[in-house]
């Protein structure tokens, strides 16, 4: 078990994780996705992945010890790698337009409204997800509709 | 060798008016109708302020939203990388202490089977 850290760009062996998990847990490869990416598909996870997401945060409540819920963990993870797999199938140029505005606009959906129709467009015609806000205010056009917001690029 | 009589009077069609009034020019709206303007340009602004802050609400919802969608994602990886910890840590713990007899590796110092986050954390 060496202690000395070795940067990963000049180390001349391939980094190897000294603790890895154990090996009777089933493997799942971890998400890898960046802020940018993630925040663009939130929306779309939550509405893709609504049963895992709620069964893992209820069996969260019932016990915080990590080890009480790696199994519905493996599944939410499994869950969204399948909804962003699809979503780079099915609106890629979309999905990337979306997000590269993201991490040009300090990640404030507000800035990016162009881009992120066309993906909810994309989405809805191709994969059927909606956007969805919970907590709207009754008779009002959710924010990612509204026609003429006052808060943009130019504030109205 | 004298003028004839004559009565002095007024030139045909009267005297012209004596402009006794002040000739001022004008000097703009009064201030009663620049403080109803003011009044209502300030109103409209305060307005578009109401609006804007309801838009905020929202802005703020969705960018709430969008990160608790993410939570259960977020945690499901980090507990993945807590439990790896821990495992190595007992793995440790087990490997340091195998020479004294009657420890129990992993045992908590508190008497309570509730769990507890490692107080230190070996980065590896």
């Amino acid at each position: 078990m060496s202690t000395v850290y070795h940067k990963p760009d000049t180390a001349d062996q391939p980094y190897r994780d000294p603790t890895p998990l154990p090996t009777d847990l089933p493997k799942v490869a971890e998400l890898g996705t960046t802020s940018a990416p993630l925040k663009s598909a939130a929306f779309f996870i939550g509405a893709y992945c609504k049963d895992y997401n709620d069964d893992f945060m209820l069996c969260k409540a019932e016990n915080r010890d990590p080890a009480h819920c790696l199994k519905e963990g493996r599944r939410v993870t499994r869950c969204a790698q399948d909804l962003i797999s699809k979503m780079r199938e099915n609106c890629l140029e979309q999905f990337k337009a979306h997000w590269n505005c993201l991490e040009h606009n300090n990640q404030e959906y507000h800035y990016c409204r162009k881009p992120e129709r066309t993906l909810n467009k994309c989405m809805f015609e191709k994969l059927g997800l909606v956007k969805t806000i919970p907590g709207i205010p009754e008779g009002k056009t959710p924010i990612h509709d509204v026609k003429d917001p006052i808060y943009g690029h130019v504030q109205k | 060798m004298s003028a004839p009589y004559r009565q002095d009077m007024p030139p045909p069609g009267g005297f012209q008016q004596i402009r006794y009034k002040r000739n001022l020019p004008f000097r703009g709206p009064s201030g009663a109708v620049i403080l109803a303007g003011v009044t209502a340009f300030c109103g409209y602004g305060f307005y578009r302020i109401g609006l804007g802050n309801l838009e905020k609400r929202e802005l703020q919802r969705e960018r709430v939203w969008s990160r608790i969608h993410l939570v259960p994602l977020l945690l499901a990886e980090g507990d993945r990388d807590a439990y790896r910890r821990q495992h190595a840590a007992l793995e440790r713990e087990k490997e340091i202490m195998k020479d004294v007899p009657g420890w129990e590796a992993g045992k908590s110092v508190y008497h309570n089977p509730r769990y507890r986050p490692a107080d230190t954390m070996v980065v590896l």
